[in-house]
């Protein structure tokens, strides 16, 4: 397996060394002394296997399209912002915004996730293992999220056709978010997910769906009450 | 962007607090090139006040240093003080009103201040890089218990000493506190405390969290109850630090809009703006969690 360290290195160095093995078709790179350092493994469009060795700072993985990033620390602020494919497993925590504007692959956050986790996302897959922070799945349009643990308060605000699912509390539902209860179909695929991404077998049998409860989508000035509550 | 650090030493005789928050401060030098600062405490067991007076910008400093020494000699017997730069450092025997003699330091010259009062309490702070304040007064052989810092990126008031961080409490000896982001009701705020005759040193929104506190201990209320209703009545973004000589806290603002991070351990506990700060300066194995949306946390002896 190829591998590199970041120490005495600049981001772009360490980029720049990442691509060079991807390059000379290398399926597994790792990288040593990572030490929460901001914007490793962006835009990589190939399917090579990366493994940080510890933590990192902002954006690691950021615009991937088909790799597979493995973090084996916690992850800062914009984890996998906009990615296109792939994946990108955290086995600590996560910081605020991650997972945002993802358009498809798959986010496993094996412990919690803070704040604003998958807004706005347009496809894809993001598996919490663990709680997440406030206004999670917020304008979502496509894919899902599955958080074992807890939300934190407006949760699934103002979503689109993402769906969501819950093992723990709702701290408080966001705008337009409804509960429901899953189907069979729901049910197969939150244990396979869990079994597959956590490594967990889970009772998925209590879990909640949240969906969007369409009342956002068209104007309608019957429900103005509705929109002055969100707005 | 601002950076912020904390480091609470739970090891009996442990060795090297300077080094550590300053190699926190140093992580984080590029969220913050304007200044840096630090406030550490130190073990303090003979009970003599020390001061840290900033002895005003274009002035003759031994000339300003001796009507300070000289001025604080009138409220008890100075047993040392020494001068670096544009700074006095001066210990006296005291136990009368901080203001006072706050006061009659400060009318020594034209922008004389004094930048930390306490008994355990010191901040140094600069224009500049962490490793230029190292570089000046050597704050990496400071030994102690605890100690915040700060690098800044100034938004809205001016870059010079006294709008760096840490802040001090004026009037309030040992209290200090560091800030990430913009308190928005400052304004406000500041008017009511100015008729009541509260004196601002700066334009620095950030300063006015540590007379809030101020305020609130001296109405009665313990420093966790002061912190908790800050949450309530500031508003804007504010990650903030607050320590005293027997704790440090952090503050994270409802929306978490500043970052801010923390790990405890056995042997201590520590926050700061991003996990580099943690892994740059300490080593060993420990977790880094985000601090939630109105989080707080105060450790304490």
């Amino acid at each position: 397996m190829a591998q590199l360290t970041c120490n005495g290195k600049t981001t772009r160095e360490i980029n720049r060394e990442i691509r060079a093995f991807v390059a000379a078709g290398e399926s597994r790179v790792r990288v040593l002394d990572p030490c929460a350092r901001h914007n490793l493994g962006v835009a990589l469009l190939d399917p090579v296997h990366l493994t940080l060795e510890g933590s990192v700072g902002y954006y690691c993985g950021g615009m991937i399209d088909g790799a597979t990033v493995e973090v084996k620390g916690s992850a800062g602020w914009g984890l996998a912002e906009s990615m296109m494919s792939g994946k990108v497993i955290v086995h600590g925590n996560a910081g605020n915004g991650s997972a945002a504007s993802i358009r498809g692959g798959t986010v496993v956050v094996r412990g919690h996730a803070s704040a604003r986790l998958g807004v706005a996302m347009k496809g894809g897959l993001i598996v919490v293992g663990g709680d997440c922070g406030y206004m999670a799945g917020f304008m979502g349009q496509r894919g899902r999220i599955i958080v074992c643990g807890d939300t934190g308060d407006a949760f699934a605000d103002s979503m689109y056709e993402t769906e969501c699912f819950v093992g723990g509390e709702i701290a408080e539902l966001g705008n337009d978010a409804v509960v429901e209860t899953p189907g069979e179909a729901d049910l197969a695929f939150l244990s396979a997910s869990v079994q597959e991404h956590l490594d967990r077998r889970l009772d998925v049998t209590s879990f909640k769906k949240v969906v969007a409860g369409r009342k956002l989508w068209n104007f309608d000035k019957d429900e103005r009450a509705v929109w002055r509550e969100a707005l | 962007m601002c950076g912020i650090v904390g480091f609470w030493n739970r090891q009996e005789d442990a060795r090297g607090l300077g080094q550590t928050v300053l190699k926190m401060l140093n992580a984080l030098d590029c969220r913050g090139p304007d200044s840096a600062g630090v406030a550490l405490y130190g073990e303090g067991r003979d009970g003599r006040l020390v001061l840290r007076v900033s002895l005003g910008e274009d002035a003759d400093y031994e000339a300003t240093a001796r009507r300070v020494v000289s001025r604080a000699e009138a409220f008890g017997v100075v047993s040392e003080h020494a001068r670096t730069a544009e700074y006095l450092r001066l210990a006296l025997v005291y136990g009368g009103e901080a203001r006072r003699l706050e006061q009659a330091i400060e009318a020594a010259g034209d922008g004389v201040e004094v930048v930390s009062m306490g008994r355990r309490l010191e901040i140094v702070k600069q224009v500049g890089s962490p490793r230029n304040l190292d570089e000046t007064y050597g704050i990496s052989g400071f030994e102690g218990t605890h100690g915040i810092g700060h690098t800044r990126l100034s938004t809205e008031s001016r870059i010079d000493l006294s709008h760096s961080q840490p802040f001090w409490a004026h009037g309030h000896p040992d209290l200090a506190v560091v800030h990430n982001g913009h308190i928005t009701n400052y304004h406000k705020l500041r008017r009511i405390y100015e008729q009541d005759g509260a004196r601002f040193y700066t334009e620095n929104d950030s300063e006015i969290i540590g007379m809030y506190l101020h305020r609130k201990l001296a109405d009665g209320k313990d420093l966790e109850a002061a912190m908790a209703a800050s949450l309530v009545e500031l508003d804007g973004s504010f990650s903030y630090l607050v320590a005293t000589p027997d704790a440090v806290g952090f503050v994270r603002d409802p929306y978490a809009f500043k970052p801010l991070l923390f790990a405890e351990t056995a042997d201590f506990a520590a926050v700061a703006t991003e996990e580099i700060a943690f892994r740059s300066a300490l080593d060993g194995a420990y977790d880094v969690v985000e601090a939630r949306a109105k989080d707080m946390r105060l450790w304490h002896n």
